[in-house]
């Protein structure tokens, strides 16, 4: 079944992106909810569900949805926690399109939310098998697919370098993003090395953040807001989570996200050309330059002189990350999907200031994590 | 004809140059250099590198693993190496310890019970890694090695056993109580003459005797050393020539313990003719003396890599203080995770024998374990295999992040040879490279819940 303009954004709500040590996980989630309450002019007693997505739950919350029930005090109604990887966010929000289009429910709750400073300094823990995941860290990981996607196109690091300085570029210009400085390749390259061939600016910070998004049945939009946002298609797709252990893995990019996007765009009845920006998961700078790939913007091993000749900063043909990514805004893992669907929606409304991209009506928010393991497209219109 | 059919030295590869230990404490800059476990090394890894080192794939009839600083007082290590060697599970295996006396006593014992028919094919393992105190006389002294041979009854023997005599008293020379990490001493002239020259002595004359031998027969003298001077001291005074002894390994990598004598019996082979005879003596609370004939089969037998080689391969420790973090003689931010008994039992095969699985229908080699292939995706058509110990590097990375006793790390995701894609953290390398060889090494990984957790690494195979 199509979900194509069956379901609509009423109204969303973002955090500041940060190093948020005097704020709590539940603040980041009122934060969040309110400003998408008022956003969509709407009384909390008119969601029906809620979809919390997080990698890890608040101190309080353990692992199921009560965290964001019990900040807002969302009691007697369902509420489910999603955690899908790097891709929570926008599944948790995938997910939230099929409660409506199931004719379950009529208007949604979906919320992404991290406190992953409240963790210590490298935020994110260790998981997996004791032998076999060897304490690996997601830098070293998508590094593994960096170097041999270099190593076969005859890529440097000056490349890598040039998304980190457009998305500092585009961040520098966000209010709300983390990271607001801008850089130069120079200092990019020289920074101290993460994992080759990753140095420091080729990563995204660890972050603290929440975003939220208030969806509802299509026929119902137009009670809250005169610019509805509409959901045009959908796509989750995955492969091996331990994708180092896969003999058929050719590590020049992620099959999950040609898989998701595949989905998106027939269910959207578009083609890649057609999309005017594209929010994707620069978790490494990378990463960026295979998801230019991986979304059929492009061929294999194009990216590279997609990005050398400018075609994706804010001024080019398919601007992407205009809102400075996970590079620049930061990336609060379970709220950097529905922050997406937030940048998204606002540069399809066209409240984005400095880094508004002119005449933009199909916009696409795109997570992948595992690496490569699980990833999450969706594709929204101003149009219908 | 029974005696030894292989053999395979192997040296740790930093080296702990003895003018860094007198840069930390002062004192005169002794030449040479002692070599030293890697950080992820101990006596049990160090066995399983020399045991591969004899071949990959070979089925023995016992398992014997010598050491006086075996990483486990109890829990056996000798089993240990036999799983990591895939070996199958109906198998003799035993731990000697004691003295260092006990890598030649561990040969004996496998030499008697080929002797006796009760097996053949036998495992010999000997690794020590012995601490010394910190600006003590020992440390320059005590270097880390290992070695492994394999005693079989056959056509394949290469030094064929003519006689062994043992002798068994008391005598302290070196001791360390169960209270103690670090090898105690009371050396010097006394002990030399009192203890070592004592025992090891009337076991030579015994063999020489026995066999109507004058000490001019004896091509080699492979003689276990206290210091650095013991062994020819004795030589001589028994009328032997400096040149029967083989050359001490003291100077390059200090005296190694439990692997010395067996280290230079190694030596002796790489380079012996047949019809030499070979000479080899264990000492501590007594000695071991076994003699050797090589035979013409010593051309097909000799080690892939020989003592020398292994010397040869030092690669200097940039400070002293590498080596304190090393030995966790400093406090260490050890890596920690947890491997309960639970999973280490289910997953043996897995883990410690390194098999994967292998699809009958499209034949697809995989890691780990799977019931359905991870390439054609039908269910229930997977074989057990076992996984290559070598293979090529496919991707890389070098980690300054991950959780590591030492940094940076390189991780590789290698395509072992003959199917099954790994991924492993690189030993003994500060980085690797995209189609680079390696081979397969057992190190410890981390420790969690009062244990070592051991698992497979990589490293270069270097020319």
């Amino acid at each position: 079944m199509s979900m194509k303009n069956q379901i609509a954004v009423i109204g969303v709500g973002c955090t500041k992106f940060g190093d948020l040590f005097d704020q709590g996980y539940e603040d980041l989630i009122c934060d969040a909810a309110f400003q998408a309450y008022d956003d969509a002019g709407i009384d909390p007693a008119e969601i029906e569900a809620g979809y919390l997505g997080t990698y890890m739950p608040g101190p309080s919350g353990g692992k199921a949805s009560v965290s964001l029930g019990d900040a807002l005090r969302l009691y007697d109604r369902p509420i489910t926690r999603v955690e899908n990887y790097c891709a929570t966010g926008t599944d948790a929000f995938r997910n939230g399109c099929m409660a409506i289009a199931s004719g379950t429910y009529d208007v949604v709750l979906v919320l992404g939310a991290e406190k992953l400073k409240d963790r210590g300094g490298r935020g994110l823990p260790r998981f997996g098998h004791p032998l076999l995941a060897k304490g690996n860290s997601a830098p070293g990981l998508f590094a593994l697919a960096a170097n041999r996607y270099m190593h076969t196109f005859g890529v440097g690091r000056e490349t890598l370098a040039k998304v980190a300085v457009k998305n500092h570029y585009n961040g520098a210009r966000n209010p709300k993003a983390h990271l607001r400085s801008e850089v130069t390749e120079e200092k990019v390259l020289a920074a101290p090395m993460i994992s080759s061939p990753f140095g420091l600016f080729d990563c995204c910070p660890t972050t603290d953040g929440a975003a939220a998004a208030i969806l509802c049945r299509a026929d119902l939009a137009a009670k809250y807001t005169d610019a509805p946002i509409w959901v045009k298609g959908v796509g989750l797709s995955v492969t091996s989570g331990r994708p180092y252990y896969d003999p058929t893995f050719d590590y020049l990019g992620f099959r999950s996200t040609s898989n998701a996007s595949k989905q998106a765009y027939d269910m959207a009845g578009i083609a890649a050309s057609d999309i005017d920006f594209a929010e994707v998961h620069d978790c490494f700078t990378w990463t960026e330059v295979s998801n230019i790939e991986d979304l059929g913007f492009c061929a294999k091993g194009e990216a590279p002189g997609w990005i050398a000749e400018g075609r994706t900063s804010l001024s080019g043909d398919l601007p992407i990350n205009p809102s400075g990514g996970l590079k620049s805004f930061g990336h609060p893992i379970g709220a950097s999907g529905v922050r997406m669907i937030y940048e998204t929606t606002e540069q399809l409304r066209g409240n984005c200031g400095e880094r508004q991209i002119a005449d933009a009506h199909l916009g696409l928010a795109h997570n992948v994590g595992g690496p490569g393991a699980v990833s999450c497209v969706i594709v929204l219109g101003n149009e219908k | 004809m029974i005696g030894i059919s292989r053999y395979a030295p192997y040296v740790p590869r930093p080296r702990l140059p003895r003018s860094e230990i007198s840069r930390a404490w002062g004192g005169r800059a002794g030449k040479g250099a002692v070599a030293v476990a890697n950080y992820d090394e101990d006596a049990l890894t160090m066995a399983v590198e020399a045991a591969l080192g004899c071949g990959v794939g070979r089925v023995y009839g016992g398992v014997h693993f010598a050491s006086t600083s075996s990483p486990y007082l109890e829990k056996q290590c000798a089993s240990v190496v036999a799983t990591a060697c895939d070996l199958p599970r109906e198998l003799f295996s035993a731990d000697f310890g004691g003295s260092t006396r006990c890598g030649v006593s561990a040969l004996l014992a496998a030499l008697r019970a080929v002797q006796a028919g009760a097996a053949t094919d036998v495992l010999v393992t000997a690794a020590d890694v012995r601490l010394a105190s910190p600006d003590s006389e020992l440390e320059g002294v005590l270097g880390d090695a290992a070695a492994a041979l394999v005693v079989s009854d056959g056509d394949d023997v290469i030094a064929e056993l003519v006689d062994a005599v043992s002798i068994a008293e008391e005598f302290t020379y070196h001791w360390r109580t169960d209270r103690q990490q670090s090898v105690q001493v009371a050396g010097g002239r006394f002990s030399n003459l009192h203890g070592y020259a004592r025992d090891l002595a009337p076991a030579i004359g015994a063999v020489l005797q026995r066999q109507g031998l004058e000490p001019a027969a004896i091509a080699k003298l492979a003689l276990y050393s206290p210091d650095t001077r013991a062994a020819a001291d004795l030589a001589k005074s028994l009328g032997f020539a400096s040149e029967q002894l083989v050359p001490s390994l003291a100077p390059e990598i200090g005296c190694t313990g439990s692997a010395e004598a067996l280290l230079l019996l190694a030596r002796a082979l790489d380079t012996a003719a047949a019809g030499d005879l070979i000479l080899v003596g264990g000492f501590g609370e007594g000695a071991d003396v076994i003699l050797f004939r090589v035979t013409a089969a010593i051309d097909g037998g000799r080690a892939e890599v020989p003592v020398q080689s292994w010397i040869d391969a030092g690669e200097p420790l940039e400070s002293y203080e590498k080596y304190l973090k090393y030995r966790r003689l400093v406090e260490v931010d050890e890596p920690t995770d947890v491997v309960t008994n639970v999973l280490e039992s289910k997953e043996l095969t897995q883990n410690v024998r390194l098999h994967g699985s292998r699809c009958r229908e499209c034949g697809q080699v995989q890691y780990p374990v799977a019931r359905v292939c991870i390439a054609c995706e039908k269910r229930e058509c997977l074989d057990d295999v076992p996984i290559a110990r070598a293979g090529t590097v496919f991707t890389f990375t070098v980690d300054h992040l991950i959780a590591n006793l030492e940094h940076p790390l390189p991780m590789a995701v290698v395509d072992a040879d003959g199917g099954g894609r790994l991924y492993l953290q690189v030993a003994d390398a500060d980085t690797i490279d995209i189609g680079a060889r390696v081979a397969l090494t057992y190190r410890r990984l981390h420790e969690g819940a009062g244990n070592r957790n051991y698992y497979w690494k990589a490293k270069p195979i270097r020319a």
